[in-house]
């Protein structure tokens, strides 16, 4: 009796034991999994960095000044930047959150590549491959370039760089290496020409928000240029758009049509998918676009008048259309998507469009990879297409002359007297990429390229900080946090 | 920037709770004729008895087999002095028998003489004559029946008779109980076996051996809960005597509190150890229960609810945030909402890990069960009893609130128009606005007229404003009302030997406390016990509940950690509308209509809205269940047990068109006004024509809001139980389980646009209000499930020497899905060991007579929880993204959390030791606990270096301590015939500390109500900002910031915390209660008093930078900072100060700082209850058994509370949404037997 009861129990016990584990195999939610290249490429729709540089990079940059006390306090994602202090705050558009938001695209991609992986049928995965490995190195070219030293060929291989992660994260505290720049630089470059021959466009829903090809050329460009490897600019450059013909595609100032449009639709359409000048869109959780005419640090008449309204070398005025008042001046370009938590009142999150790579941008790279390559009249000519989409006589007469207006040799020895014609071109470049990007923080990328020192000055003039050729605050601090990691920050 | 937080409460189900006394029926239905019997029966005996009454002195001694009766009656002669004549032929003096006497009497020798044999003898002159019976009528009715009668009496272990003990013949279906002292009579067959049985007590076989009169004493049954001296786990029935844990156990009849519907607030003050913090009064609102203060930082701190064996799982889940909020899930939030509180037949506790073992890994917080009543062995005649309680609240009154009259209010409004806050062009075209808005409106032209409303001349305005500031509206009166709550509870329960059934029912209405509000119950609950044979029984439970309840409309609450606010649009709550309402605006214009005011820039009136903008709550709650039971051997049992439980609830929120939000939401389109339009946040641009003017997405109806919820679950257990005795002193006893329990959620919402609710509920759907949503990536249905899988092995073992040492040891491997698919994590062994000593059964303690028991325990170990992380393996969900244009928009899957391959269960160490001492014969009982606790594992969001791609990861990174001591002092103070005076003290003192949290919040996470988690504090502390002075020139208040500088502008969401004030723990350290009853012949009167304290509290936000004619001030404002005089109360600031502050919010952090902080210990006379019994004489012509009335009067006093609360509960967090405070309530309450 007794061992009978001892076989039913045994038997009974051996048999739950292996019931359960199929039983306590049911997920507790309804979660996801990651079985088909249809997911994986959903997947990577959150590779992108869904973070905003633009607040910091502005503020550090030239293209901030003081507006006063009448513009109030400021908050720290503007202020503390503008004095080249570390941010005392870890929310949208600080650099903590720019940091932490590039290392979750690139969990994303690293988890895309690690399904890729361990799949049977790799070959049906081929474009998501491409994608991620882009992805990933775009992430973290964008976090070296800031939190890194710049690139400088004589010193990359001792400068510290920043982790480049590979694997899907599995333990809570993991230990990482910063290593170097050269390192960085040299996984970026592995990645990147390994995705450039992956990547398929057909594979794309919204192409627009995914390295396309020319996405991907465009970045390959950008990544050259910083990493002065002139020629293979100009070759990713000209893979851009069909023909290497950017002019079409870039934004125009000029045309009755763009000139026409009101407020609202202009800042639409500048950060639209349908625009041909973007080239690769990213959303970004970031209050910069409804907080920038009003940030105390921001555009300042005085600003505008040095810039925008100021002379150029074409003799022409910028086309460009100032909006708002003195403590307000904007030009329309990013129309928030302000996403309601709930039914619930007004309170949501604030998202921008950010257009990570455009036309000018690819235009101003070749230019200015021309220069150096000695193709003067290459680079001329870009200057000129580009200056055709933004010049006039005056708001009055608001046309482009190309007769008066092209952009010469000769003016440009005239108005910059420059050392050379490479030096004059390149002097011409960084000042139309000041200009055109305003707002966009690309200005802090040349100013870091170019080694350019920034000095602010408060509204009354009683104090200045100057932000010098090898300052230590040219490199954002790291996160606190990733001391956790057995990262070193950066010095101060 | 500004983030939602989606919080949610409860609202208390109130579970009605009656118990009445059933009384046995005694044995008066007998027929007549067998009672003519019986009588002749009695007559008879006594005359037999009568002949054998002449005694005989002398004995008789004869040792001899086979002795000759000639032998026999020679001996008598020699040794007695009787001769012993023979007249029969029945016996010859031949005759032989078997001889043993020794001194024996000539009866005794005459009896076995003629024993078998139809003879008789008589006594006549020392002579003994032998001779037949005559066989008389009656001689022949009783050979027929062969009937003996049998009296006697049923005494408990005390040896106090007991009323309603089934005495039935072994074998036949004749059965009777006793009477209320406990005395039966009942006739048997000769030779007949006598059962006596009676719930909870071992069943009693009395072999009748001639008898006539049989008295017995009944001892406790170890395996039936009735007795404080067993201890049930849930799992066992364990003696009290052999139990090492930490338990308490409370009768269903003792908790008991008239008119308290919730279960769970029965518990207040009642048990040592376990705090009920009544968080919100509203029906189906779950109170804060803390069983040895709180274990865990993010997760579960509430006990697990067991009924009858089986967890009651929560149909959503609610965190210990979300009971604060006021949010409409927390009406659902209460697990025990569905129960009657009729049906409890006993609460038990478990606190310590001994107790709660065989709960493993769900143990951490506590164990509750709950017995609910079966069917009671008797004769199989119904025992029905009817409960009615009858309640009323009282309205609250401005009396005990701090809030200005009307006149001070328009005082306060006039110095704000002087300093430019009510200023024509500001106000009249403002979203909220009210007697100054009102004033302005009324300015113009109204269309077509040539007058204005009112001239706009100082004396016109001033008549206008002249109404409201004598107005004085008292809210609460409007509001309020002293409505009726009733509900009846009818049970019928009946058993016999082999099956017993339990039946009831009840209705509740109560009619609500506010105008908003409603709830009707029903319960139903049928419980059959069977027994097929002695080795197999079994059980059958089914019960269910519906609700329909009512509450204001209202949606979530968001938490603005810009500007330190907590705001929920459209709040109807009527108690916070009352508080924070002012006492200028009418709720009906002079000629008796509806008045109304301006909030989101339509038409608002607080009576049309609770009319028009409901939330209309159903649930269906239906449990089955089974057990059977089968004894292998004698002492050894196989038990089963399997339930299932379906619940389903619909929240319905009807917003109708007459309603303020609809009309927010056409608000400057019709009628158009272009300022209002362009100002209306519920107006849509369209992303395509970004410069036209806005248009409304509701032109026409209502909104349907839906948010049903479902839950489905099984639970199945399996477990033997064997134990042995060995030379009645080793106790050994084995216990083995296996469970599994499985539940499935479901959750589903809806968003109805523009439901026509009067026009024959026909939806007008303006495609832009889809449009709007999901271009706002806001979804505008949803549908969630969740899936629970758990198993579990167990076993336990015990030894017991000689009743005085005894070993316990536990162990439990648990296994669940909840942290994800992963192999490792799913798995957690946990255990136990404890022991105790009864010193009383030692030796030493035997000559002594004031110990009457001593018992010693200890225990030592490891229980867990779940924590809220799911993420052992990789969590993906499915979305899409966040981009304006509907052509750019795409799926996605993002990463939720990343894999955690070290994600494990929370867990905590536990070491009680314990002292139970009884005095006096255990008239006075003394109970005391000491643990400490060591709570490690524990769940925490934590910042990481972001690297891996999640900068804040939810891991087990954090540690608590925590260190407690409890304990209850009871008994008769007096006992005696007609009076007795019974009194309880419990209390429970628990001081927790995290020992190690890598959080780091922010300012606002550590200020609210709710406090926070840090380092070196308790699980919940409260912080403030540290208030400094009021600025001497402007009255604005100033604090040492986060960079700790004296300073107006506080950065909430600042990390650097350290400049910040504690002031205390959120959670009480100390509570307990003090029970009294006294009881005079038939009255009883009792009182509860609870008590609490340690705990710091949040004073209601009241401040702000800016102040509209909408709002009421608490009379501290007429002591506010005017010019340089030295008072604490900032100032109301004029534009010009606000425009300097840079944008800061100094008002609201105060509302968050030191100064507004107080004291949260309280006394509070929880019940008082006085009560009459009907005597029995009167009522039975009615034909009852019993009758008794109750008046109980609830929450009556706050004794004492900190005088800064100025008439804040300390324990209600006044959120809004659907929370109310407990009101003060009086019940009558009759209870029938029949």
């Amino acid at each position: 009796m007794k061992k009978k009861i001892l076989y039913i129990t045994i038997a009974i016990s051996t048999l739950s034991f292996t019931g359960c584990k199929k039983y306590l195999e049911q997920s507790p939610d309804l979660r996801a999994t990651l079985d088909s290249p249809d997911k994986v490429s959903e997947l990577l729709v959150t590779a992108y960095p869904h973070g905003n540089y633009i607040t910091f990079c502005e503020a550090m940059s030239d293209n901030a000044e003081d507006k006063g006390l009448a513009a109030g306090g400021g908050e720290a994602e503007n202020r503390d930047p503008w004095y080249f202090n570390d941010v005392k705050s870890r929310e949208i558009d600080s650099p903590d959150n720019y940091w932490n938001e590039c290392y979750k695209a690139i969990a994303a991609a690293n988890q895309a590549l690690e399904t890729i992986s361990s799949v049977s049928n790799p070959e049906a995965y081929t474009a998501q491959k491409g994608e991620a490995l882009i992805a990933r190195a775009y992430s973290h070219f964008m976090l070296v370039t800031l939190f890194s030293k710049i690139y400088n060929v004589n010193t990359a291989s001792t400068d510290p760089g920043i982790p480049y992660v590979t694997q899907p994260e599995r333990v809570v505290y993991k230990k990482y290496e910063r290593k170097t720049v050269a390192y960085v630089y040299q996984q970026i470059q592995n990645d990147l020409t390994q995705g450039l021959l992956l990547i398929n466009d057909s594979k794309y829903t919204i192409p627009k928000y995914h390295f396309t090809k020319s996405a991907a050329h465009a970045f390959a460009a950008r990544f050259f240029l910083f990493k002065k490897d002139y020629a293979k600019v100009v070759e990713h450059a000209n893979l851009v758009f069909a023909g290497g013909n950017i002019l079409p595609n870039l934004r125009d100032y000029v045309a009755p049509s763009s000139r026409s449009m009101e407020y609202a639709k202009r800042q639409a359409y500048y950060t639209a998918a349908s625009n041909p000048a973007n080239i690769l869109l990213a959303e970004a959780g970031s209050a910069w676009g409804r907080s920038y005419p009003f940030y105390r640090y921001g555009l300042t008449f005085n600003l505008v008048y040095k810039t925008i309204w100021g002379t150029n070398v074409s003799g022409g005025s910028w086309a460009y259309q100032l909006y708002g008042r003195d403590l307000s001046l904007n030009i329309p370009k990013f129309p928030e998507h302000f996403v309601l938590t709930s039914q619930n009142g007004n309170i949501g999150d604030p998202y921008n469009m950010i257009p990570l790579f455009s036309a000018e941008e690819v235009l101003f790279n070749r230019a200015e990879a021309n220069a150096y390559l000695g193709n003067y009249s290459a680079s001329l000519k870009d200057l000129n297409d580009f200056g055709s989409k933004r010049f006039i006589v005056s708001d009055a007469n608001p046309v482009y002359d190309a007769g008066t207006h092209a952009i010469t040799e000769a003016k440009i020895n005239t108005f910059y007297k420059p050392f050379n014609l490479q030096d004059g071109l390149i002097q011409t470049i960084l000042d139309f990429k000041r200009v055109d990007f305003m707002f966009e923080g690309q200005r802090w990328f040349d100013i870091l390229r170019y080694n350019i020192p920034v000095t602010h000055a408060t509204a009354d003039l009683k104090s200045k900080f100057i932000l010098g050729p090898n300052d230590p605050r040219r490199v954002v601090q790291i996160p606190a946090e990733a001391e956790l990691a057995g990262i070193e920050r950066n010095p101060r | 920037m500004h983030k939602t937080i989606a919080l949610r409460i409860e609202t208390d189900d109130q579970m009605y709770k009656i118990y009445t006394r059933i009384l046995r029926i005694p044995p008066g239905y007998v027929p007549k004729l067998l009672l003519i019997m019986k009588l002749v029966t009695l007559i008879l005996l006594s005359s037999l008895m009568q002949v054998s009454a002449a005694s005989f002195a002398q004995l008789v001694t004869l040792k001899e087999k086979n002795v000759t009766l000639e032998k026999m009656f020679k001996e008598i002669r020699r040794q007695a002095g009787y001769d012993v004549l023979l007249s029969t032929n029945e016996i010859k003096s031949t005759t032989k028998v078997d001889a043993n006497f020794e001194n024996s009497t000539v009866e005794e020798v005459m009896a076995k003489i003629l024993n078998g044999k139809d003879l008789t003898y008589t006594v006549e002159d020392k002579t003994i004559l032998i001779k037949p019976k005559e066989k008389t009528l009656f001689d022949k009715v009783i050979n027929y029946f062969a009937d003996i009668r049998i009296t006697g009496k049923v005494r408990d272990k005390d040896g106090s008779p007991m009323p309603g003990v089934s005495v039935r013949e072994k074998g036949s279906p004749n059965a009777i109980s006793t009477n209320s002292q406990g005395d039966y009579a009942i006739t048997v067959k000769e030779g007949a076996t006598l059962t006596f049985a009676s719930v909870g007590y071992k069943t009693l076989e009395v072999p009748v051996k001639g008898r006539t009169v049989i008295n017995v004493t009944l001892e406790e049954d170890a395996s039936q809960l009735k007795d404080v001296n067993i201890v049930s786990t849930g799992y066992q029935n364990i003696s009290k005597k052999l139990f090492t844990g930490s338990a308490v156990s409370i009768s269903g009849v003792d908790a008991k509190r008239d008119g308290i519907a919730d279960v769970s607030r029965m518990l207040e003050g009642r048990v040592a150890g376990v705090s009920v913090q009544n968080v919100s009064g509203t029906f189906g609102a779950a109170p804060k229960i803390r069983v040895r203060g709180a274990t865990s930082i993010t997760g579960d701190n509430k006990p697990l609810w067991v009924v009858d064996g089986v967890v009651l799982e929560d149909v959503v889940n609610i965190s210990n945030e979300q009971l604060s909020t006021g949010d409409p899930s927390t009406l659902l939030g209460s697990s025990v909402a569905g129960l009657n509180s009729d049906d409890i037949e006993s609460f038990q506790i478990l606190k310590d890990a001994s107790a709660t073992s065989l709960y493993g890994a769900r143990a951490m917080n506590g164990v509750i069960l709950i017995t609910t009543k079966k069917g009671k062995v008797g004769d199989g005649s119904p025992l029905i009893s009817y409960t009615g309680n009858f309640s009323t609240y009282l309205k609250p009154t401005y009396d005990n609130f701090d809030i200005m009259n009307s006149y001070d209010q328009m005082s306060v409004y006039a110095e704000m128009e002087r300093k430019g806050w009510l200023n024509y062009s500001d106000v009249v075209n403002r979203a909220n606005g009210g007697v100054y808005k009102k004033l302005y409106q009324s300015l113009d032209y109204a269309n077509g007229s040539v007058t204005p409303g009112v001239y706009n001349s100082p004396e016109a305005r001033a008549s206008f404003l002249n109404r409201y500031a004598y107005a004085n509206t008292d809210w609460f009166d409007v509001l309020f009302k002293n409505s009726l709550m009733q509900e009846h509870s009818l049970s019928v329960s009946t058993g016999t030997e082999k099956s017993q059934v339990y039946y009831s029912t009840s209705y509740l209405k109560d009619n609500g406390w506010t105008i908003g509000d409603n709830v009707t119950r029903f319960t139903g609950n049928v419980r059959g016990n069977w027994k097929i044979n002695d080795k197999l029984s079994f059980g059958l439970i089914t019960s269910g509940s519906i609700r329909d309840q009512r509450a204001p409309g209202t949606l979530g609450r968001t938490s603005n950690p810009v500007s330190g606010e907590y705001s929920r649009d459209f709040d109807l709550n009527p108690f916070s509308y009352a508080l924070n309402t002012s006492r200028t605006l009418t709720p009906y214009d002079k000629n008796g209509n509806l008045e109304y005011f301006t909030m989101n820039f339509a038409p608002f009136n607080i009576i049309n809205e609770l009319k028009n903008n409901t939330l209309e709550l159903s649930l269906l709650d239906l449990k089955v269940q089974g057990e059977v039971k089968y004894k292998i051997a004698n002492n050894f049992t196989y038990d089963f047990l399997g339930s299932y439980r379906y619940v389903k609830t619909g929240q319905e929120h009807k917003i109708r068109e007459q309603s303020n939000m609809p009309q927010a939401y056409r608000a400057g389109v019709f009628p158009e006004n272009t300022t209002i339009r362009l100002a209306n946040r519920f107006l849509y641009t369209n992303p395509a024509d970004p410069d036209a003017y806005p248009v409304s997405v509701l032109p026409y109806g209502g909104l349907y809001l839906t948010n049903d919820d479902f839950l489905k679950s099984y639970f199945i257990r399996n477990s033997l139980d064997w134990n042995k005795t060995f030379n009645e002193k080793h106790i050994v006893r084995l216990f083995a389980s296996q469970e599994l329990r499985y539940i499935d959620r479901h959750n589903a919402q809806f968003t109805g646009y523009g439901y026509q609710f009067d026009k024959g509920g026909v939806p007008f759907i303006d495609p832009n209000a889809i449009k709007q949503s999901v271009e706002g990536n806001f979804n505008y249905y949803s549908m969630q499930q969740w899936f629970d899988r758990y198993v579990a092995f167990a076993t336990t073992g015990s030894y017991s020497y000689n009743n005085k040492y005894q070993l316990n040891g536990t162990l439990r491997y648990d296994g669940s899905n909840k942290l994800g698919q992963s192999q490792q994590a799913r798995w957690l062994p946990t255990w136990n060991l404890s022991g105790s000593w009864n010193v009383d059964e030692e030796e030493f303690m035997k000559g002594q007579k004031t110990i009457s028991k001593l018992t010693v325990r200890g225990t030592y170990g490891l229980t867990a929880s779940l924590g809220s992380a799911t993420n052992s393996s990789l969590v993906l969900r499915s979305g899409s993204t966040l981009r304006p244009r509907l052509s750019e928009i795409e799926s996605s899957l993002s990463i939720n959390y990343l894999e955690n391959l070290e994600l494990t269960w929370e867990k905590l160490y536990e070491t009680n030791v314990g002292l139970d001492i009884s005095f006096f014969k255990n008239r006075l009982n003394v109970t005391v606990d000491a643990y400490s606790r060591k709570s490690f594992d524990l769940i925490g969001a934590i910042r990481t270096s972001g690297i891996g791609g999640e900068a804040v990861k939810v891991a087990n990174y954090a540690d608590m301590d925590s260190k407690g001591i409890e304990g209850s002092v009871a008994g008769d103070i007096f006992k005696a015939k007609d009076w007795g005076w019974k009194s309880q003290i419990t209390f429970g003192y628990n001081k927790g500390k995290i020992t190690n949290l890598k959080s780091n919040p922010t300012i606002w996470d550590l200020v609210g109500a709710d406090g926070g988690p840090q380092q070196g504090y308790p699980s919940r502390g409260l912080f403030s900002i540290d208030f400094q002075k009021l600025d001497a020139e402007t009255g604005v208040p100033t604090f040492i910031n986060e960079k700790g500088e004296l300073s107006n502008n506080v950065y909430l969401q600042s990390t650097i915390t350290k400049y910040l004030k504690y002031e205390g723990p959120v959670d009480p350290l100390f509570n307990g209660g003090f029970y009294n009853a006294f009881n005079y012949k038939n009255f009883t009167l009792s009182l509860l008093l609870t008590f609490s304290a340690g705990n710091k509290v949040r004073l209601n936000p009241i401040y702000k930078n800016s102040y509209s004619d909408l709002d009421a001030m608490p009379n501290e404002f007429l002591d506010r900072f005017i010019l340089g005089n030295d008072v604490n109360t900032p100032s109301i600031a004029d534009p010009r100060i606000i425009s300097n502050l840079d944008g800061a919010y100094p008002y609201n952090a105060y509302n968050y700082s030191s100064a507004r902080v107080a004291d949260g210990g309280f006394i509070r006379l929880k019940s008082v209850s006085f009560g009459y019994n009907l005597p029995s004489k009167q009522i039975s012509k009615i034909g009852l058994k019993t009758a008794s009335l109750n008046i109980v009067s609830n929450n009556l006093w706050l004794i004492y509370a900190d005088k800064k609360l100025n008439g804040q509960d300390p324990e209600f967090f006044s959120s809004g949404g659907v929370a109310l405070p407990i009101p003060k309530q009086f019940t009558l309450s009759l209870k029938v037997g029949l």
